[in-house]
């Protein structure tokens, strides 16, 4: 393995600049191999650099214009036991490196350069700056190692100043690399003993500002749920400005800067040359403050914006072009924006499984709190039989039923379905359970006892936008008759041997209007009658295909349960199988409930 | 770099680069050695120690050019990396290659 070399264990560098000219391109690319033959690089992957070294140095030679055909090109080859990295920096304006390369059409006679580059090595990265860029490449070696030879000195710069030039140039991307690399093993160290990701950004970013020797920043996210970039940290209090929206305009028509980086994906540039508009956020550091804002990406997702940027100082020129960041330093940003994007979408998906775990436990609460307010057992009068069932939704509403055995020959039956899922709705339930059993004197009159709940609870309802659909029915069995009341809650069903029909007497839901009146109706109950209180989520439960059960099809069902006598157990089960074939598996969306009367 | 004729043929050898440096000369001295006698173009790869993008784009050029005088373009004994980058590019579904 060329890792166990001693010959290859150090990093190994050269440098060397060529002109901006196609011609010099080959002799570069051939003093580079040499350089790689001699450590211990293998002829095909010696193949490999020549020709994608060549195609970049070309790249950056062809799209140098003005003043840059005037500044040289730079290729470093860094050689290791792991791997060897160009870097090709230029002075071009550069070019949006594409997010995919594809081929050409066979016949197109050009564009097949970056594909050969990134079919060639392991990694290719663009890093643009203001007046330079750098493209990163990497391959790693072989697992078989070529013939080891003796490591030479690496080759000196020509002269003098061009060599003060580059230790220079290395002596700070060093230092930045260095500064990174600890600020971010730093907060990785403390990530999960901080309790505000606002707080470790904040810091994270302050350590930023310092490597670049810059003024201030704004971190920019996407909420959940909500498309606009909002302030998450700044740098300053007086930079912690509203939130932009893709249809917010600055100045002159233009959009906000931070705003075109997110829609164009693009880091956008800002200066004393090109400044942001008056009414653009980033005009709030001060007239001549040049800077950038940068996407922040997570697997092709915006995750937000962040921006930097120095002031202009007393006395100093304004802010202009190849005043603000170089391409070393818009590297290490990008390092910072990854990093920060990371801890954003970690810190975000803990959130959400801790509010489902607190959803789970919640609703679960909830569930035994609807379960301790039915009734252990039913009180039975005779010549009838009655059963109850009730069924919770995975998200538990508020439905609940209650019976009361008024002396020997009379029942108070309750169904009530309160608005609303989870805790509040259960507490609310047992609210109304308790109410409808402290008025023992109105038991035998629903009417007046719903009035009566109602103007105990609507306040306290309606605080919070909340109400109850009820319905209280007494069972006189001695009579054989029923006197029901409605808060606004579904019909009672009652079928006779040929006849079904729904008793739904006038009244508004609890919690609407504190001075509601209710109306009892009565009826009489003839033998082998079927008397059905249910909830809603029984006719609105769906089937596969999102067709409810129906309150028709309900109460054809209970008609055609004439045929024989039948207990009341018997005909809940019948009615949990109908329902039960009908949603076919399908999750619930409201709770189930119901109880049943037979005489 | 050699150039030949032979009937309707143009043969091209000791091609010993063939990359950006050079790509339009290569281009323009086949053009130049073509009579209208000549409708195929042989292109001798044997010798040729490096191609680039560049390179490609003139062979496909004189493609074209072979094809718009009802001939092809071949490329006769391409060196193993050059093979490759030919193939690495689908070049190898464009021309026809004489392999040695």
């Amino acid at each position: 393995m060329p890792g166990s070399s001693p010959a290859f264990a150090r990093p190994v560098t050269l440098r060397r600049t060529l002109a901006c000219d196609l011609a010099g391109v080959r002799p570069a690319v051939q003093i580079v191999r040499a350089f790689l033959a001699e450590q211990g690089w293998g002829e095909g992957d010696l193949m490999s650099f020549d020709l994608a070294l060549a195609e970049a140095c070309n790249n950056a030679i062809e799209y140098a214009v003005g003043a840059g055909r005037d500044q040289p090109i730079m290729v470093e080859a860094v050689s290791d036991a792991m791997q060897v990295e160009f870097r090709i920096h230029d002075h071009t304006p550069g070019f949006d490196w594409p997010e995919t390369l594809k081929l050409p059409s066979p016949e197109s006679e050009s564009g097949r350069g970056l594909w050969l580059i990134a079919s060639l090595m392991n990694y290719a990265g663009y890093f643009r700056g203001r007046g330079g860029n750098i493209l990163v490449l990497r391959k790693s070696r072989p697992s078989v190692a070529p013939p080891v030879k003796p490591r030479p000195e690496p080759e000196r710069a020509g002269n003098a100043a061009e060599k003060d030039a580059i230790i220079n140039d290395m002596v700070e991307e060093l230092s930045s690399c260095y500064e990174s690399l600890s600020a971010i093993f730093r907060y990785s160290g403390e990530l999960g003993q901080t309790g505000s990701l606002q707080e470790f950004a904040r810091r994270l970013l302050g350590d930023l500002l310092r490597i670049l020797q810059a003024d201030w920043f704004v971190l920019r996210l996407v909420p959940k749920d909500k498309l606009e970039l909002a302030v998450f940290a700044a740098s300053e209090p007086a930079l912690e400005l509203g939130p932009l929206t893709p249809a917010a305009l600055a100045g002159e028509g233009r959009q906000p800067l931070e705003l075109e980086a997110a829609l164009t994906r693009q880091t956008v540039w800002f200066d004393a040359e090109k400044p942001p508009a008056p009414d653009d956020p980033l005009a709030k550091p001060g007239k001549g403050s040049a800077g950038m804002a940068h996407p922040i990406l997570l697997g092709g997702r915006l995750i937000g914006t962040l921006t930097l940027g120095r002031r202009r100082t007393a006395g100093a020129v304004p802010a202009r072009t190849g005043a603000t960041f170089t391409a070393a330093q818009t590297n290490v940003v990008n390092t910072f924006a990854d990093f920060l994007a990371i801890q954003i979408a970690n810190a975000r998906f803990q959130e959400e499984q801790l509010n489902q775990r607190l959803v789970a436990h919640e609703l679960e609460i909830a569930r035994n709190i609807q379960r301790s307010l039915l009734p252990a057992t039913l009180p039975q009068v005779a010549g009838f039989s009655l059963a109850a069932f009730c069924r919770s939704a995975r998200e538990v509403g508020g439905d609940f039923y209650d019976t009361l055995k008024l002396g020997e020959d009379a029942l108070l039956l309750v169904i009530a379905d309160v608005m609303g899922k989870g805790i509040p709705a259960a507490m609310f339930a047992a609210i109304l359970r308790s109410l409808l059993r402290a008025s023992p004197e109105l038991t035998r009159q629903p009417s007046a006892l719903l009035t009566r709940v109602n103007r105990l609870m609507c306040r306290e309802l309606s605080d919070v936008d909340m109400f109850i659909t009820a319905q209280v029915a007494l069972v006189d069995g001695a009579a054989r008759k029923i006197t029901t009341a409605s808060a606004g809650h579904c019909p009672l069903a009652l079928a006779a041997a040929r006849t079904v029909r729904g008793i739904s007497p006038e009244g508004m839901p609890l919690g609407i209007k504190p001075d509601t009146i209710f109306e009892d109706e009565t009826a009489d109950l003839p033998e082998n009658c079927r008397v059905l209180l249910y909830s809603d989520g029984l006719t609105e439960t769906l089937d596969r295909g999102g067709k409810p059960f129906g309150q028709a099809r309900l109460f054809n069902w209970l008609l055609q349960t004439a045929a024989g006598w039948q207990t009341a157990e018997k005909l809940k089960d019948e009615l949990v199988a109908e329902l039960d074939a009908h949603h076919a598996g399908a999750a619930l969306r409201d709770d189930q409930t119901f109880l049943i009367l037979c005489g | 770099m050699k150039m030949q004729i032979l009937g309707d043929r143009l043969c091209i050898s000791d091609v010993r680069e063939l990359g950006t440096a050079n790509a339009d000369s290569f281009r323009e001295q086949a053009r130049a050695a073509l009579t209208p006698a000549q409708k195929d173009i042989d292109v001798d790869l044997s010798q040729t120690l490096f191609v680039d993008s560049c390179g490609l784009g003139a062979l496909i050029s004189l493609h074209k050019t072979a094809c718009s005088r009802q001939g092809a373009l071949r490329l006769l004994h391409p060196a193993p990396p050059v093979l490759q980058i030919l193939e690495l590019t689908r070049m190898h579904r464009l021309f026809e290659i004489v392999k040695s």
